[in-house]
């Protein structure tokens, strides 16, 4: 009696939950679901802007020819070095200011503040400002280094200062993303092991390797995943600065897929490298969420 | 081996009163110091200061004569079991054991002999390889001493590391490190609020109110003569009967007037009394065990009083009795002895066991 009363209950709380959600999830679709299944589509066709329908079935022939492609392993090398450098330089730094800030009691939330800024930031206007920054002539970086009697740089339009001009950009955009997240952890760390570790005989630096580091390593690896992540995708800074030049050089895999699209127009062969790179992404995304179940 | 000595200590947190308000202790090498008091009287505090893990406001603590004042805890080589345990929870048992021993470089079977030694003494042999969350709280708090003894430091400081334990797990770890301490000679200070730790682990207890030190002793010293009346009422349970009277001149005897009931002060009182105090108030004290149920051939006081309540314990019977007065005392009976609530018994006062304290100044009037 009681139990099927309950059940009813339930099934109308239900019922109500779904048509509160109905609206969102009819949106989510729209605009996630929709276009992912349409691009896993297209990818077995022969689909071209010059010809856009869905045709010609050509089956697995658009990823056959993504693995021929000839700039793909260039742009993916490029993609790699770009995700790793800036993810790791970002962790160096943003673990740095997250330690420092740990011990810091006062003013807090106007360090916060300031950490945050650049995060709040479109990364498109963040990609539009540093463009203005670093301008060769008329930037304000050239102008404060000619103060200091160095030779202007060409901070966009050098292969090799451009590369490593994009990675600064981004970590200067993402960086507080780590630190935030480090401090949470660090913050939610037990005082106790500490202070049996300085009564144990353990310097400050012992206690960091010893204690700190094992103690953070579920942070970090979340911390780490989470930047992996978001930047393999990182599409606008490169967009707005350098369009993935000059020649290969911040070509990363994002971008390089947009060319394959709106300049190749082989809408196909561009959403099978999208799903290949879905998949990539995917594959990190559960082993993250293992992870961090596994942690319970 | 260590002596440690604390001269005018005092600890401040932030703007508050004092946490620990200038005290002076001297603890003997390989002595057991209890130190005793009420939450929050500042105990873990003077604990932490020894340890080095809290500042020190004013005053200087030496250790075998030498300020250690500024120096850094690792340097101090003193053990601390914490009142929350504080393993290392990413380490098994073994590495938090090893933990202090690897910081200073012993070599590594002594390492592992060390460690087995100790996990022997300890019975937690079988826990080396689990982790402290897959610990119960008891086996958790053994592993604690183990970090401790493994580490053979100058001195042991303990923060309550029995009071999570259960009833008898806590009597065996009692005699545990008694025997401990025995067998090492280790100096410990030893934090509780338990009087049962406290009268039978130390050589000395030090009571501790708000900040201060009430009083030093040894633990039957201290309950035969209590200096105050916090002390009087704070050791042993249940504590000191402290009751208000005033004090009548008849004739020749010092007579004293108490909830109803009057006594005969016993001279050598009378004559403390007459030295030191002018006043006609006074709290006596008596001890619920110098209550009986005969009179011992009239040598002591008779006392008319109502049954309040009885709390057989088993080993003995705690008779908790209204004076004429109306005051409420409490006395330890016989455990085969029982009265219905609410009748009327005639109690038995050893007079010549009881305290006087002057209620202005709370301490205790010595007699002589
Ligand atoms: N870190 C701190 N900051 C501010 N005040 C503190 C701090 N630690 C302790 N106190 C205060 O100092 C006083 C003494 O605390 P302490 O921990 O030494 O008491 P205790 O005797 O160990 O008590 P318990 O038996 O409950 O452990 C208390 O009033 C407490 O509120
Ligand atoms: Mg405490």
């Amino acid at each position: 009696m009681n139990t099927r009363a309950a059940s009813g209950l339930e099934r109308g709380d239900r019922r109500f939950g779904l048509m509160l959600t109905a609206p969102g999830l009819a949106v989510l679709f729209l605009v996630i679901i929709f276009p992912l299944l349409f691009a896993l589509i297209t990818s077995f066709f022969d689909y071209t802007l010059i010809n856009p329908n869905h045709d010609t079935f050509v089956g697995l022939d658009n990823y056959q020819e993504v693995l021929d492609e000839e700039y793909i392993l260039t742009s993916l090398w490029v993609t790699l070095k770009f995700v790793l450098a800036s993810v790791m330089i970002e962790f160096a730094i943003g673990f740095s200011v997250a330690l420092a800030l740990n011990s810091v009691t006062r003013f807090k939330n106007f360090y916060y503040l300031i950490l945050l800024a650049p995060l709040l930031i479109n990364p498109v206007v963040v990609g539009l400002l540093w463009r203005m920054i670093l301008h060769t002539e008329l930037g304000i970086a050239n102008y404060a280094i000619s103060l200091m009697n160095i030779d202007p740089v060409n901070w966009l339009g050098n292969a090799n200062a451009a590369f490593w001009t994009v990675v600064m950009v981004d970590i200067w955009h993402q960086f507080s993303f780590m630190a935030i997240l480090l401090l949470a952890g660090l913050a939610s760390l037990p005082r106790e092991p500490y202070e049996a570790a300085r009564v144990d005989g353990a310097s400050s630096f012992s206690c960091f390797i010893h204690i700190t580091l094992p103690l953070m390593r579920p942070v970090i690896i979340v911390a780490l995943l989470l930047r992996f992540v978001f930047a393999i995708k990182t599409f606008d800074i490169v967009f707005i600065m350098t369009k993935g030049g000059p020649g290969t050089a911040t070509d990363i895999i994002s971008y390089f897929i947009y060319r394959a699209a709106f300049f190749g127009l082989d809408i196909g062969r561009a959403s099978a490298m999208s799903i290949a790179l879905l998949l990539i992404v995917l594959a990190l995304t559960i082993y993250l969420y293992r992870y961090m179940t596994s942690l319970r | 081996m260590s002596e440690i000595t604390l001269r005018n200590v005092s600890k401040i947190y932030g703007s508050d009163d004092a946490a620990v308000n200038n005290i002076n202790l001297d603890i003997k090498d390989g002595e057991f110091m209890v130190l005793l008091g009420p939450s929050g009287c500042g105990k873990s505090t003077t604990l932490r200061m020894i340890a080095g893990l809290e500042s020190i406001t004013a005053g200087d603590i030496f250790i075998d004569g030498k300020l250690i004042n500024d120096i850094d805890p690792a340097e101090r080589d003193l053990a601390i079991v914490f009142q929350n345990y504080a393993l290392y929870p990413h380490m098994n048992v073994a590495a938090n054991l090893a933990f202090g021993l690897k910081l200073r470089k012993v070599p590594k079977d002594q390492i592992e002999s060390r460690i087995l030694k100790t996990a022997n003494t300890l019975g937690i042999s079988e826990l080396l390889t689990r982790r402290p969350r897959e610990l119960s709280g008891g086996q958790q708090q053994r592993v604690a001493l183990g970090r401790a003894m493994v580490r053979e430091p100058v001195a042991f400081l303990f923060d309550e590391p029995l009071s999570n334990l259960d009833a008898k797990l806590r009597a065996t770890m009692r005699t545990e490190l008694v025997k401990l301490h025995n067998d090492l000679g280790t100096t410990i200070i030893h934090v509780t609020h338990d009087q049962v730790e406290a009268m039978t682990m130390g050589d000395r207890i030090c009571i501790m109110r708000k900040g201060i030190i009430e009083q030093v002793g040894k633990p039957l010293e201290v309950y035969r003569n209590p200096a105050n009346i916090f002390v009087a009422g704070f050791l042993a349970s249940p504590p000191m009967n402290l009751i208000e009277g005033s004090f009548e001149q008849e004739g020749d005897s010092l007579k004293i007037e108490v909830s109803g009931i009057t006594l005969t002060i016993p001279a050598h009182f009378a004559n403390a009394y007459g030295n030191v105090h002018s006043r006609k108030d006074v709290i006596l004290g008596i001890r619920p065990e110098d209550i009986y149920t005969d009179s011992n051939d009239g040598r002591y006081t008779c006392m008319e009083t109502q049954v309040v309540a009885v709390e057989a314990l088993g080993p003995e019977t705690i008779m908790v009795v209204k004076l004429p007065g109306g005051k409420e005392i409490s006395a330890r009976l016989d455990r085969s002895f029982r009265a219905p609530i609410g009748s009327a018994l005639k109690l038995y006062a050893d007079i010549e066991r009881m305290h006087l304290f002057d209620p202005e100044t709370e301490k205790a009037i010595v007699a002589r």
